[in-house]
């Protein structure tokens, strides 16, 4: 079906997630696309409010975890009306052993991360630096 | 680290549905910004209205959505956002999509702000996928003293 008129977005619920910490607030669950491509998989994550400081990816024993805090309100309002809340992102993944864990990017633009997994053989710990967009 | 994710409801299992509010409305018993937090459901995007010293601030997650495809106008005390989400995704040649939660197509929400907003002095600025309009409040709209005349 083709029409002049795009199609109208179908809002998905944000997704919380039951763990919810004191200290760091509601725990949402970012919603992912994930492609694979002939040399590398992507994934894209939607975390509005989140900048490269406070995205923190790591990989361990396989598994690759998002964690991001959320920027707070402004300053100097009082809120009125919230549709949504400040709180953090936290989602995990558990990776097949063909990725190339020292290959492994991230680019953070618009409040969406680009995680690129190129495939390989090798796998050991390590942090991932984050770069702006 | 150990997370327990509640997945969608399913012809299988239409509880989660169910639980899914329950979870819902337990979450809502313990939230930070208590009376003003509406809930999250069936609207794009997610706004915050916030008030300044001289008027208000509206904030929205639009991730992902450049600053090219959205579309802000305001007109008396009313503010209509509108605009498009595009993802595209080029499949064949190798690549193929295995999950695709991201939703795209186009949006329009319109506001009734309790005040008329400034027009010269309205902005919008975008940041890490959150839209943030500063509305100051039309001068006629500000609170006045009015001197009392003595005779």
């Amino acid at each position: 079906m083709t029409t002049n008129e795009s199609r109208e977005i179908q809002p998905r619920e944000k997704e919380v997630l039951l763990t919810e910490d004191p200290r760091t607030g509601v725990v949402f669950r970012p919603d992912v696309d994930i492609l694979e491509q002939s040399d590398a998989f992507v994934i894209y994550a939607d975390m509005p409010g989140a900048s490269e400081e406070t995205v923190d990816i790591q990989l361990e024993k396989g598994v690759l975890s998002l964690h991001a805090r959320l920027a707070q309100t402004p300053p100097n309002v009082r809120t009125l009306y919230a549709e949504y809340r400040d709180g953090s992102y936290f989602r995990e993944f558990r990776l097949s052993e063909d990725i190339d864990a020292a290959g492994v990017s991230a680019r953070m633009k618009d409040g969406v991360l680009e995680l690129r997994l190129p495939k390989s053989a090798e796998k050991k710990p390590r942090r991932i630096e984050v770069q702006a967009a | 680290m150990a997370t327990f994710t509640l997945t969608r409801p399913t012809a299988l299992n239409p509880w989660l549905g169910l639980m899914n509010e329950l979870r819902r409305d337990l979450n809502s018993a313990f939230r930070p910004h208590d009376g003003v937090f509406k809930g999250t459901r069936g609207v794009y995007p997610l706004v915050n209205l916030h008030e300044s010293e001289d008027g208000y601030v509206l904030t929205a997650e639009l991730p992902g959505v450049s600053p090219d495809h959205i579309t802000v106008s305001v007109e008396g005390s009313t503010v209509t956002l509108s605009g498009e989400r595009k993802i595209e995704y080029s499949v064949g040649k190798g690549t193929a999509i295995h999950r695709r939660e991201r939703q795209s197509g186009s949006f329009r929400r319109a506001f009734e702000l309790p005040a008329e907003i400034d027009l010269e002095h309205a902005r919008a600025s975008h940041k890490n996928g959150v839209l943030t309009l500063t509305l100051p409040k039309a001068a006629s709209a500000k609170p006045r003293q009015i001197a009392i005349e003595t005779r």
